[in-house]
């Protein structure tokens, strides 16, 4: 559980300012998806935005914390089995 | 020489241990005094302001209002439009120096009066106190198994949680949405499934911060609370208890002077401890968990003024001032240092440039795009043609006629509108083709000026700069 919240927590975060810092400089309007104009509503480009903003955070968080597990936890997970 | 490095067989061992701590609930008891009265005062300040402001209204529209669909932020008698995101960014800039300001002088003002974790988590446990009763009581609720009573007084608290957690989902997505519009939607059920989302998205998360992991929030995910020590010196103002009147802690018995059995002031109450929000004692010293509420001070001086005791045993004091038993004017005096006044200075030449920006803020604004699907082409009578999309927004309160010229090239002439319209805070964006004759300027890209002047007022003007392709 504590592992899931500091994934969750801190991407939730920066998806936030990233989110921010991309709608500023991009009207979603303007966008492109598969080669068409984007027709969904401005709420619902903004709020699909946010999400994938927020996965793509929370995958590099996970990463992150998948890495930080050390050579000898792989090792005493193999000897368990 | 050379030392020899020392080899070692033994075995690097790893201790596998948990890095959390197991949380125990904190039933904060209540409080009464100075400090309190000033958190309370705080809580309707900003929730006056947060849940009444999206209402007001100006001009004919909302006063605060952050339209993102337009893409137009107002306030009050201003406009912005993305294109002047760089007053968002100094406000921020503001606003963190404003943050490094307050805690160098007076340690976590914001954290214990005016960040929405604390005033909402307050606003919370006035609610439980009401319905659940007191600190004791709300304990021995939690022990008790469960009852009639303790299923009414669980479905009480969560369903008034529930309501203002969503009221403020709402008042939210007011600041976004124009509120009454959203009202109107909420009474004729024909809200959009995103409001509907970010409202109780919202409110959930208020209704999660607030009501369940309140101190936690501070504690383990706020990153302000991480990095705040950095800002704190010994002439910080902290809560801070005062050891050598307090120790050796123990009560007083009756008749007996306790001075005179070598006991400090600190009766051992415990009550500084019960009223932590986040469960800390303060006697300990200066701890990271404490968000500097006061809600100690309030408390011991209670106990004190029973006790026939000097209030202030805990009290907002510095390091240097603890050590050397200064007064508050040696406080004061030693609140003029170089880093506050290093913050100051910074944190005033960011205000006057920022209000000095907004007052000056011109209120038109014209962006020039090449149309990027034709270069230039030839048109009737052998003249050169560039497309243009021209984006002209009025940052006034008023409706204003613009007239737009063209210049930069013998010859140069404009089709399309050359006078255009603009309600109060409107934008519009249209075409306009920009002919030259072949033998005008140079090969290759001239540059050529758009000039859009409001017709009523010739100080309002903008001229931007294109580029012209010629052949």
């Amino acid at each position: 559980m504590q592992n899931i919240l500091s994934v969750l927590w801190p991407s939730f975060l920066v998806a936030g300012i990233a989110e921010g810092i991309f709608f500023t400089l991009i009207d979603p309007q303007e966008l492109y998806l598969f080669g068409e104009p984007v027709h969904f509503s401005s709420l619902t480009t903004y709020s699909i935005g946010f999400f994938c903003f927020w996965v793509i955070c929370a995958a590099s968080s996970m990463a992150t914390c998948y890495l930080l597990h050390t050579a000898q936890e792989f090792k005493g997970a193999d000897q368990k089995t | 020489m050379v030392t020899p490095l020392a080899v070692t067989s033994k075995p690097v061992t790893f201790v596998e241990q948990s890095l959390y701590e197991v949380h125990e609930k904190v039933y904060p008891r209540s409080v009464t005094g100075v400090y309190a009265t000033w958190r309370w005062l705080m809580v309707w300040l900003t929730q006056t302001l947060f849940y009444g402001l999206c209402w007001l209204p100006w001009n004919g529209r909302q006063a605060v209002l952050f339209d993102l669909t337009a893409r137009k932020f107002y306030i009050f008698g201003l406009v912005f439009w993305p294109q002047d995101i760089i007053y968002l960014a100094v406000l921020l800039i503001i606003s963190a120096y404003s943050l490094f300001l307050f805690t160098a002088v007076g340690g976590r003002l914001w954290c214990g009066y005016a960040c929405p974790q604390t005033v909402y988590t307050e606003i919370f446990l006035w609610i439980e106190r009401k319905i659940e009763g007191n600190r004791a009581a709300r304990i021995k609720l939690d022990a008790n198994a469960m009852s009639p009573r303790k299923l009414l007084l669980r479905v009480a608290k969560y369903s008034a949680w529930g309501l203002l957690a969503l009221w403020t989902g709402f008042t939210f997505v007011g600041y976004f949405t124009p509120i009454k519009m959203l009202w109107v939607s909420v009474w004729s059920f024909s809200l959009g499934p995103w409001e509907i989302f970010w409202i109780i998205f919202y409110g959930s998360f208020t209704y999660l911060f607030a009501g369940h992991l309140r101190e936690q929030v501070c504690k383990y995910m706020c990153p302000y609370a991480r990095f705040q020590g950095v800002m704190f010196d010994p002439d910080t103002l902290t809560i801070t208890y005062d050891a050598t009147r307090g120790e050796p802690r123990g009560s007083h018995k009756k008749g007996e002077s306790y001075k005179a059995q070598g006991k400090g002031d600190c009766v051992d109450c415990s009550i500084c401890v019960q009223v932590c929000p986040t469960g800390i004692d303060i006697r300990k010293g200066l701890q990271y968990e404490c968000i500097g509420c006061a809600a100690c001070i309030d408390a011991c001086d209670q106990v004190m003024e029973k006790m026939g005791t000097p209030k202030g045993l805990i009290r907002y004091s510095t390091e240097h001032a603890i050590a050397a038993h200064w007064g508050w004017k040696e406080i004061i005096s030693h609140i003029v240092r170089p880093r506050v006044l290093i913050y100051t200075a910074i944190l005033w030449t960011i205000i006057a440039a920022f209000i000095w920006g907004i007052a000056t803020k011109s209120t038109l604004r014209v962006d020039v795009i090449r149309d990027r699907a034709v270069l230039a082409r030839e048109v009737e009578g052998g003249l050169i043609e560039n497309v243009y999309r021209l984006h002209v927004m009025n940052a006034s309160e008023a409706a204003h006629r613009y007239a737009i010229t063209v210049s930069g090239l013998p010859e140069i002439n404009m089709i399309g509108e050359r006078i255009i319209e603009l309600p109060p805070a409107g934008d519009r964006t249209f075409m306009v083709q920009v002919r030259v004759p072949p033998d005008s300027g140079k090969r290759g890209s001239n540059v050529i000026y758009f000039e859009v002047k409001a017709m009523a007022d010739e100080t309002t003007v903008i001229r931007e700069k294109a580029t012209f392709i010629q052949p």
